[in-house]
């Protein structure tokens, strides 16, 4: 079962991500959100470059290893694109929020950072070698934080102001936020085993990734909700309402 | 082993506040639907009164000095319900602005434009005035500097009230 498992969970969140990028196209969202199309179109190439070592000789040796860890260095540099690219979509509708909305990612982007640096150093090692201390100690969980809190102040943000997201922007950022939030768990657990590639946090992982796929599949799709208020529906007798108003404001 | 718990409970949490906060995106549109009901009355004057300068002097050097800091501590966390409320009321009529924002009338749009940037700058000072209101009552003395709040309310209502000249809406400036 559980090959099988690990197969589709590594195969199938690629090939949606394929038709989430072949939305995008076709609709020329890959122009207003350029980072994502770029981080999609990566982590297609990235599946297809590790699934072909996976089949030759090197299976998930050390050159597969290698790969990987390079390709996640990638993946998660582009992430923070990601992240930036929709702070920069999320701000842009209003001027008045632009500085605090500069303000907001700089200020979170440095605490975070100390954090992160701080539980880095101050976590010990459990006889992981260079390569995973490096990728998943420092960098894969420094990340996590980062990208974890952005999002939640991006959403906590939003949510004080009452603005309103856009569906496919909403989407991206609550897939990634979710995927996030569960690597900075499992990178954790990776690096307290020390061992690389325990089976129930690979799974956990990359069924994650396929629900934070399945997410901007469905916020792709979705419709965008358009406010239903109609001001030309309103009823002619609340005329007398508003003179009383004026007059009101008028004397103050 | 403390740290990855740690971690561990702290990305539970993120995942936890993450969903809560997806959750919310997007609804009510009851407040759309029914806006009077959403928008609570404020007295500009009596908040202006409330973080009056003059008024808090003028309470200081008639009351002995134990009763000046529990009335003054009284009218600020008034002063902080009035910016609450306004608060709230600003974002009913963000909600209302974003709407009419995509209104085909040119005139519409643009004062629903004006409505929404106002309305942010709103609840961004409110934000920095309850801070400053909590931070005025541990600190009793200290200067308050909140009337930009209140300028900035009338000046949304002021706007509320053109937008409503051009479409009558639901008695939403008679609630203000």
């Amino acid at each position: 079962m559980t090959p099988v498992l690990y197969y589709y969970l590594w195969v199938a969140p690629h090939l949606v991500l394929g038709v989430v990028l072949f939305v995008m196209v076709r609709r020329g969202l890959h122009r207003q959100f350029p980072m994502f199309s770029l981080y999609a179109t990566w982590e297609i190439l990235q599946f297809v470059l590790l699934f072909t070592i996976h089949l030759s000789h090197v299976h998930f040796g050390e050159g597969y290893l290698r790969a990987y860890s390079v390709g996640l260095v990638l993946s998660t540099g582009i992430r923070f694109g990601v992240i930036h690219e929709l702070f920069r979509h999320f701000f842009h509708r209003y001027p008045a929020l632009s500085g605090p909305g500069r303000f907001l990612f700089r200020m979170v982007t440095v605490v975070l950072l100390l954090v992160a640096v701080g539980l880095a150093v101050a976590s010990p090692s459990n006889g992981a070698d260079f390569l995973l201390r490096t990728t998943y100690g420092f960098l894969d969980r420094t990340a996590s934080i980062l990208q974890c809190g952005l999002l939640i102040a991006l959403f906590l943000f939003s949510r004080y102001f009452a603005l309103p997201w856009r569906s496919i922007a909403f989407g991206i950022a609550l897939g990634l936020g979710i995927f996030a939030s569960v690597e900075l768990a499992t990178s954790a657990v990776w690096l307290h085993l020390g061992a690389f590639g325990n089976v129930f946090v690979n799974l956990l992982t990359m069924g994650t990734y396929h629900c934070s796929v399945l997410i901007w599949m469905f916020y792709l799709l979705a419709p965008e909700r358009e406010p239903r208020y109609t001001l030309k529906t309103l009823p002619g007798h609340d005329l007398e309402i508003w003179n009383r108003e004026l007059q009101r404001l008028l004397q103050q | 082993m403390t740290i990855t718990l740690i971690l561990i409970c702290v990305a539970f949490l993120a995942l936890v506040l993450l969903v809560t906060l997806a959750k919310g995106h997007g609804s009510s549109p009851e407040v759309l639907e029914n806006p009077t009901e959403h928008i609570r009355s404020v007295d500009v004057e009596a908040f202006r009164n409330l973080i009056d300068p003059e008024e808090e002097e003028f309470l200081r050097a008639s009351l002995p000095a134990p009763e000046f800091r529990r009335i003054q501590r009284e009218r600020l966390r008034a002063a902080v319900d009035y910016v609450s409320v306004a608060a709230q009321n600003a974002t009913v009529l963000l909600r209302i602005g974003e709407a009419a924002r995509q209104s085909p009338h040119p005139a519409t749009a643009e004062a629903a434009e004006v409505l929404v940037e106002n309305a942010i700058r709103l609840r961004l000072y409110a934000f920095q005035a309850v801070a400053r209101l909590y931070l005025a009552m541990i600190l009793p003395g200290a200067r308050v500097s909140v009337v930009r709040v209140a300028e900035r309310y009338e000046q949304m209502t002021r706007q509320v009230v053109m937008l409503g000249l051009q479409y009558p809406t639901r008695g939403v400036s008679a609630a203000l």
